[in-house]
């Protein structure tokens, strides 16, 4: 028998990029001590039967997300590595108060976008830029949404940079996803190595659902006592379904499609087999442009007919609300300081990866001169889509960035390459750990009156060597998240 | 609970029987046939008839049958829409639609199932897996239903599962006799001397899986009558007739509230329907007995159609 290979002996930091484990001097940080002790004490082998356990236990729950092949869709699971992130919680207490701070903002913001337009009045925020979106939806003005909320739900994803400060890269409030793979990977990670939980006193993710139809049931129209709260799915092939099933079996309630509900007397209804139940909120997983066709978008199937005029009368609650997507424009991430110093008079507690905007001359000429330092953004895409890196471009490449630019210049935002942090990550086909670069999603929750924020979140994990895209839909993967409790 | 997903949650229970009965069904007769007692019974294309008529509606039973075809389009064929891939495709599928309203652990149990099927190799199956794929999905069948019995509330949702799979049990046993009886008149004469005596009527009560109850009620051969009346009327018999229909009429109730219900409603048909088997005599059924299997499968039919009228219209 081969004597057993220590999964880290073969391990390199680069001292250009910040890990999470190593300190600058090769050693363990304090607070992964325990924890990298343990898990030195594991084989390969040990590993390899592991995350395979682990792989085939996502895959037999249906925990897939769907990947459109040429004649079928193919189920893959979202890879799951066994070495768990920790967050401290002096670190931890920042990125709480932070994103909330955020989404307190951008709540702020929304009001004011579809009221007074103060913000713009004042000079702070172009019209420009708000006029030119094409998530700025005229149906919202004027309309108050129950409990004064927009971004009811809000992701926020978080980077360490090689200076060791969080940098927000994107606030995500339209209709972010991943927190049931906060939960899976939790409970995958209990599965698999039960006896780390005894060496961390870790804060529970399992509380998201509760607190989710807490604040969906806090902002109930005017005059409802108990209300019927329903999650809308576009169905099941869709590739975040098995999220949307989650979170409706979480809360126990339905989990609903548009076929399913009618508007009547701007009323909601969904078709049960005792016949008509009237809906009060719907969380829901579909985009604006599908919500409604007589609306919006007049060949949706996915949605209602008659939806948004019910909402209009105050007779039913959308989460997040329509129109949200305005303030979750790459463009306006530019102005989130002055945002958060408008409306809430505090400085920042997160940084903002510096940016430039495209739409402004200077900046598009300070851009198309440095492309080679900087990664360009479009704007208004999802899941990782259009990006350049700057650095990994050939020239050729660069002179065609610089062509879509002054093309399309409202369209992009440019951000000096930002260094991810990396994590020790097991790597299959090397059988060890080496260090790969991640994120960090964030969940937090406004109600009316109430507010929530995750103790954990989403790592997300770039699984091939030097890459720095993290999502899902581009092979990434992600890691259980620990925030530690106080008292250690 | 929403009528669509009601009526997937029906489905998803139709299917799973379905799938078992005809993976017993292939077992059952492909093995029973291998030492049969008779060269009719034994022949490979007496069996494969059978098997594809029991699976099939629209089977042409002149040609000349390929060992390897029928039982791929029987088992994995995923164009066939009466193969058994098909049928746990489609569970799954309906499943998938209710992920919020059933348990993990059924959900779970569904998955492997077809994740099973899906990957089952194709060329072992058709030239020697037949045992351990027929096996493993009865054995996957009962798993489901010990999930769906110890693991849901038994609320609405159960019910209405419930009542697509005993629906489906009714109908698949009314097919499996019909497929039987044919063939015990194809095998006519060669064992025994009648009809009534044929091997077929053994091979029909291990396709119930109720061959052994039935030697132990009878304590008797098994002749047309006592195995017509033990899986038709019998209502302690699992997988009768009469005992589908009781479980029927028994969870209509949870889904109706009517103390009496009224004459257009499900649970009166159900009701009616009950009634008229509850006294009939297997001797007035075994007289002409197509006639029988077509009126019971009408009136099965007549059930669900109901069901989907009152409940599942949206």
């Amino acid at each position: 028998m081969q004597p057993a290979k220590p999964t880290f002996e073969s391990y390199k930091r680069d001292p250009k990029l910040y890990d999470e484990i190593f300190d600058e001097t090769d050693q363990v940080r304090e607070i992964y001590n325990t924890l990298f002790d343990l898990y030195s004490e594991h084989s390969a082998a040990d590993f390899n039967r592991l995350n395979n356990k682990a792989k085939s236990s996502f895959f037999n729950q249906g925990i897939t997300f769907q990947v459109y092949g040429d004649h079928e869709v193919k189920e893959k699971i979202f890879p799951f590595d066994l070495f768990p992130r920790i967050i401290d919680p002096s670190e931890w207490e920042i990125i709480e108060t932070g994103v909330l701070q955020r989404s307190k903002a951008l709540n702020e913001f929304l009001w004011d976008l579809y009221h007074d337009k103060k913000i713009i009045k004042n000079g702070i925020v172009p019209l420009e830029l708000i006029s030119s979106s094409v998530n700025y939806l005229d149906q919202m003005n004027g309309f108050d949404p129950p409990g004064g909320i927009y971004n009811h739900i809000s992701g926020t994803d978080i980077i360490k940079h090689s200076d060791g400060q969080y940098y927000v890269l994107e606030d995500n409030i339209r209709c972010p996803s991943g927190v049931s793979y906060v939960i899976c990977n939790r409970t995958a990670l209990k599965r698999a190595l039960f006896g780390v939980f005894n060496h961390y006193q870790t804060h529970s993710v399992t509380n998201y659902a509760e607190n989710l139809l807490e604040m969906m049931e806090s902002v109930k129209p005017h005059g409802v006592d108990i209300p019927n709260c329903v999650v809308i799915t576009p169905g099941i092939y869709n590739s975040a379904y098995y999220e949307h099933s989650y979170l409706a079996k979480a809360m126990g309630v339905e989990l609903v499609e548009g076929r399913d509900l009618f508007v009547e007397n701007d009323f909601v209804y969904m078709k049960t087999i005792n016949g008509p139940e009237k809906v009060d909120v719907i969380y829901r997983r579909i985009d604006d442009q599908f919500l409604d066709p007589l609306e919006f978008r007049p060949d949706s199937a996915l949605g209602v007919p008659g939806l948004m005029a019910a909402y209009k009368q105050g007779n039913v609650c959308l989460v997040n609300a329509p129109g949200t997507g305005v303030a979750d424009d790459k463009a306006i991430y530019t102005y989130m300081p002055e945002i958060i110093k408008y409306y809430l008079n505090e400085e920042p507690i997160l940084n903002n990866v510096p940016t430039y905007h495209c739409s402004r001359p200077d900046e598009l000429q300070y851009v198309l001169d440095h492309i080679p330092e900087l990664v360009v953004k479009p704007v208004d895409e999802a899941g990782g889509y259009g990006i350049s890196i700057g650095n990994k471009l050939t020239s050729e490449e660069i002179e065609e960035v610089k062509k879509t630019l002054k093309a399309h210049p409202r369209k992009y935002i440019a951000q000096p390459i930002m260094s991810l942090s990396v994590h020790p990550t097991y790597i299959e086909e090397s059988e060890c750990f080496e260090p790969r670069h991640v994120d960090l999603r964030t969940f937090t929750l406004l109600g009316a009156d109430k507010s929530f924020v995750l103790k954990g979140g989403l790592t997300r994990v770039a699984l091939r060597k030097g890459n720095l895209i993290v999502n899902s839909s581009q092979g990434g993967g992600s890691k259980d998240t620990w925030i530690l409790k106080n008292n250690q | 609970m929403l009528a669509r997903v009601a009526n997937n949650l029906f489905w998803m229970g139709r299917y799973i029987e379905r799938a078992e009965h005809v993976a017993r069904y292939l077992n059952v007769n492909y093995f029973a046939s291998l030492d049969a007692p008779n060269e009719q019974s034994q022949s490979r294309q007496f069996v494969l008839q059978s098997m594809l008529f029991m699976a099939d509606d629209l089977i042409d039973l002149e040609s000349e049958l390929d060992e390897e075809k029928v039982l791929y389009d029987i088992g994995l064929n995923p164009e066939k829409s009466f193969s058994i891939i098909s049928y746990v495709k489609a569970a799954r599928e309906n499943a998938n639609s209710a992920r919020d309203l059933i348990s993990t652990e059924l959900y779970e149990a569904i998955n492997k199932f077809y994740h099973f099927v899906l990957n089952y190799d194709v060329d072992n199956y058709v030239k020697r897996g037949l045992y351990d794929f027929s096996i493993q999905v009865t054995e996957n069948s009962s798993i489901l239903r010990g999930k769906i019995r110890g693991t849901l509330l038994h609320d609405e949702v159960y019910a209405i599962i419930m009542l697509g799979i005993n629906i489906e049990r009714a109908t698949q046993i009314i097919r499996i006799i019909n497929s039987k009886y044919r063939d015990a008149t194809v095998a006519l004469g060669s064992y025994g001397d009648t009809l009534k005596n044929s091997y077929e009527w053994t091979t029909l009560l291990k396709c119930a899986e109720s061959y052994d109850m039935m030697r132990r009620f009878y304590r008797k051969t098994p002749t047309s009558i006592n195995t017509l009346e033990f899986l038709i009327l019998n209502p302690d018999c699992p997988r009768s007739v009469m005992n589908s229909l009781n479980q029927v009429k028994k969870h209509i109730y949870v889904l109706s509230d009517e103390k009496l219900p009224s004459k257009n409603s499900a649970a009166f048909q159900i009701g009616k329907v009950k009634a008229k088997y509850q006294y009939k005599v297997i001797e007035e059924i075994e007289s002409d007995l197509q006639t029988f299997i077509q009126n019971i499968l009408d009136d099965l039919n007549g059930i669900a159609l109901k069901l989907e009228n009152d409940y599942f219209h949206y």
